[in-house]
Order: structure tokens, then sequence, then C-alpha cells
């Protein structure tokens, strides 16, 4: 009985290994293409992959302290989620390695009607994040370079 | 005059109180906005455009985005050795798209061989005779400007080349025809055309701006538009011939809320070389009255060749409603004033 509901597990998590490896596509985001180029250090700037997170989680911190964007994260959000994956998303677009697993970025924000005024709001939050976490201005461009062609999917309105 | 400058005046105070009944009244809740990203609007030019200190770029003025609409209210004050101009004016920016200014600026020149013509003039009794009050030695100007984006994103696209492009028209209006005819121009009043270009280049945390203006204008309308030759009586050769001029702006941003930079604004050259024109009135019979009291002005009153506007800036905004900008301005020579290099300050109120 036990043996068999492991072995029901191994199988379920090898299908799904093998379906993640022949369909990469359903991590459904690729990395943007920034006309200058992401620096190869950017990911060190950031502190690695946990610099990132711990950005992420000022980055939502000072969305919830915005009133002009804060409500509809709480409707329609879940920030565990979301640090969770905009750290993959982050690490992958500054030329880390690519194991983001959410939606696409029009998928993830076409129902929202997110206007411009919104996403700068989001746009300094990043900024204030970065110097919360002592990551220097240059290196903060870099992200916004990288994030910045998004603009056109997430913006809808 | 006196009346022209009045009515520039009031004009202005208009528009502020009307930007301000705005600002204040609650229709204008669901309109007014001002979501853009700090000093992505650029800052107040000398002409009332949103840009660098004397280049418009491509952004539309104001931190309003395409949701909504936003106005500012700007002050400049230039210090040279012999001129003082100050610039006030407002605009406003609709939908991130349109703008819309207003300058009233005001040059006054303090020229030492201008007024030892204007002494000398007075102390033999020409003074009333030629007709000019040759102690008049302001020039008062009203810009008015339009300005329209016609494609492309300054801030956001970072995956292509296509820069923000706009087209904007500027009228001004020289209010001293005296002295504007005076230091050889041939029009008060004229137009300009330009087209910007305008691009933020993250990585490198630089904005790109080039412009390109078609203008007559000598130093930038300040002093008039085009050329009239004094032949000594008054009509002779008057041109308005506009041309193609370039225009570049690059501001490197320090922190989210410092740029610092440099601009070129290439000018003409229509009145280089002339003598100036005391209504029509033959200079070389001044000049022989003053050697023979012993002063010789030799080429003094010949205007010198018009340079080409340079400065180097930095922007400060401490928050969304209000920016510093401070500059070394290096203008060359201005009208018979050589090398006039000195400093700019200039307040950016935005509501
Ligand atoms: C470049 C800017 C942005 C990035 C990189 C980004 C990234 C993400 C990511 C990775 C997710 C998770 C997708 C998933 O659950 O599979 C997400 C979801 C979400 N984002 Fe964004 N986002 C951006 C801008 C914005 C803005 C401007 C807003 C609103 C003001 C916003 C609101 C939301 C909300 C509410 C969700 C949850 C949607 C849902 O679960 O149905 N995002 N975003």
């Amino acid at each position: 009985m036990k043996r068999s509901k492991i072995s029901l597990a191994i199988a379920a998590g090898a299908t799904m290994l093998a379906a993640a490896a022949t369909q990469p596509a359903f991590a459904g985001e690729t990395k943007t293409k920034p006309i200058l180029g992401i620096p190869s250090s950017a990911v060190a700037d950031f502190g690695g992959v946990d610099g990132i997170h711990n950005w992420v989680e000022s980055l939502f911190y000072y969305i919830m302290l915005d009133n002009r964007i804060n409500y509809i994260f709480k409707e329609f959000g879940n920030a565990d989620r979301q640090i969770a994956l905009n750290t993959q998303l982050e690490t992958m677009v500054l030329g880390g390695p690519n194991n983001y697993q959410g939606a696409s970025m029009s998928a993830a924000h076409a129902d929202l009607g997110i206007t411009m005024t919104q996403f700068n709001a989001v746009v300094e939050a990043a900024y204030n994040a970065c110097e919360r976490n002592d990551i220097p201005y240059y290196s903060c461009n870099d992200l916004i370079a990288a994030l910045a062609p998004f603009t056109r999917v997430i913006v809808t309105k | 005059m006196k009346r022209v400058r009045v009515n520039g005046l009031r004009i202005f105070q208009c528009a502020a109180i009307l930007v301000a009944g705005l600002a204040s009244s609650s229709a204008w809740a669901g309109w007014y906005n001002n979501g853009k990203v700090l000093l992505t609007g650029g800052v107040f030019t000398v002409d009332g455009a949103g840009g660098g200190g004397a280049v418009p770029w491509a952004t539309i003025s104001g931190y309003e985005t395409r949701d909504g609409i936003n106005g500012s209210a700007g002050f400049t004050y230039v210090n040279l050795p012999a001129l003082q101009v100050s610039f006030y004016g407002v605009n406003v920016g609709f939908y991130d798209r349109l703008e819309l200014s207003y300058v009233d600026s005001r040059l006054s020149l303090n020229l030492p061989n201008l007024q030892t013509v204007a002494l000398v003039l007075d102390a033999v009794d020409l003074g009333d005779s030629v007709g000019t009050d040759v102690w008049n030695s302001t020039l008062p100007m009203q810009t008015y400007g339009v300005k329209l984006r016609l494609f492309g994103d300054a801030v956001y696209t970072s995956d292509s080349w296509i820069p923000q492009v706009s087209i904007g028209g500027l009228y001004k209006v020289n209010g001293n025809k005296e002295l504007v005819k005076t230091l050889g121009a041939d029009k008060t009043k004229d137009y300009e055309i330009y087209l910007a270009a305008t691009k933020i280049l993250f990585p490198l945390s630089t904005l790109v701006n080039v412009t390109a203006r078609y203008t007559s204008a000598n130093e930038d309308g300040l002093t008039g538009f085009g050329y009239c030759h004094n032949n000594g009586l008054g009509t002779g050769d008057c041109k308005n011939k506009r041309k193609v001029r370039a225009e570049v702006s690059i501001a490197h941003l320090v922190a989210k809320n410092t740029a610092i930079g440099g601009e070129w604004q290439q000018h003409g050259n229509n009145t280089g070389g002339q003598s100036i024109n005391i209504n029509g009135l033959n200079l070389t019979t001044i000049t022989n009255v003053l050697s023979n009291l012993g002063l010789d002005l030799g080429d003094s009153l010949k205007q010198k060749n018009e340079g080409d506007w340079y400065d180097l800036f930095m922007a400060y905004a401490p928050n969304k409603h209000i920016s510093f900008t401070v500059a070394y301005l290096m203008f060359g020579n201005i009208s018979v004033a050589p090398d006039q290099n000195g400093f700019y300050f200039s307040t950016h109120l935005t509501f």
C-alpha cells in the first residue's frame, strides 16, 4: 500500500519532470533583450539569487505601502507565490538560470487593467527596494532595463 | 513698450491662475495625474517646452502619464557678463501626448560700448533726433509653444533603438522692435519648428536627446530673427532665412533624483560682422564724433560672430513637485559682447 503510493508519486513526479523537459514553454516567460545588454555581473551585483529574493521581498513591502496599487495586489495577488515567482523571473532576466515556473507576463496581468501610472508606481517601489537593500542605482537600472520590455503586455489600459 | 510688458505679465498671470485653479478644483481630480517616474519628463527649457536647459526634448513636460493631465511652472535666471535674462513660464502636458507652453522672458543688456554711444548721443543731443531711446536696453519676449508626441516611448522600450519622437512649434514675439533693429535683426516675431528624439539608455543610466530646429533666430530669438544689413539708411538688405540647426542634450542620472549633463545648440550667424544699427543712422558718424572726443571705439560697435550655445548642468528633483537646475553656460559672443560665459539657475514647479 505504502510502497505503491510512493512509486505512484515517483512515477507522477517523473512524468511531470519529463513534461517539463519536453515542454519548457510552460515556464511562460523568456529573457528580454535590452539593446545594450545586461552586464554579466548583474546577478552578483544584486547579491546573487538570495540578494534578488531579498530585493523582491522589499519590493512587495513598498508595493503594499502604496495606496495607488496595494489594493490590486490585496484583491488579486498572492504575496508568497509572487515573491517566489518574481525571484525566479528577475534572476532569469538578469542573466541567471531560467527556472521561472509562473505564467507569462501577458497571461498574468491580462485581466488586471493595469495603467501606466500603476506600472510606474511599481517602478518607484523597485527603486525604493534597491535603496533599502543597498543595491547601487546603476545596478538597479540594469534590472529596470531588463524588465521594461514587459510594459507592452502588462500595461493594458 | 510698457504696454507690451504689462500684457505679457498679465497673460502669464492669467495662465498661472488658470493652472492653479484647475489644480485645486474638484473637477480636476479625475484628470489629474503625476504618475511619471522622477525626472523623466525633463525640466523647464528657456522656450517653455519640457527638455533640458535650452534644448527641447521629445518628452512631454509634467509628470502625467497617458492617463491624465499635469501642469508646471518654471522660473529661470541667466547671468552673463553683458546681460541678464529671466524667464517665467507655464506648461501643461495632456496624456503624455500634447504639451502647451508659454514663457515671458526679459533680457537686459548692459553693454558698455552701447552705453558709450548712448552717452555721446545724449551729450551731442542726437538722442532725440534719432528717434530712439538710446538708453532702452531691455528685450522682452513671449514664447508660445506646442509639442506633439508622434511615436515611441523614451523610457520603457529598452529592447529597441526606436526613440520617442515629437514635433514642436514655437511662436516668439519680441517686444522691443527698436532694439531688435538696432542689433541688426530683420524680424521681431517669428516661428520655429523642431523635431526631437529622446531615449533613456538604462544600462548606461543616460538620457540622450537630439533635436533639429528650423529657425532664423538670433540668440534664441531674444535678439530677433534674421538680419538687416546696415546701409546707413535704415532700409538695406533684410533677410529672414530659416535653416535647420542641430541641438544635443545628454543627461546622465547619478541617482534617481539627480542628473548631470551637457548641451549643445547650434546657432546661426545672422548679424556677425555688422555694426549695430541705430535707427538707420550711419554709425561711422558716431564713431567719428567719438574719435573727435578722443574715444576710439574702433570695431567695438561691430557685432561679433554669434557663437553656438554650450552648457553643463546639474538637475536635482527632491520630489515630484519641485526641481532645481544649475548650469554653467558657454554662449560665445552675443551681439557686440565677446565670450559670454555665466550661470543659469532654474526652478521647475510641478503640480
Ligand atoms: C515589470 C513589472 C512586473 C513584473 C515583472 C511582474 C511579475 C509578475 C509575476 C512573476 C507574477 C506571477 C505570475 C503567476 O502567478 O504565474 C505576477 C502576478 C501579478 N502581478 Fe505582476 N508584474 C509586474 C507588474 C505588475 C503591476 C504594475 C501590477 C499592478 C499594479 C501587477 C500586479 C500583479 C498581480 C495582481 C498579480 C497576480 C495575478 C494573479 O495571480 O492572478 N504586476 N506579476
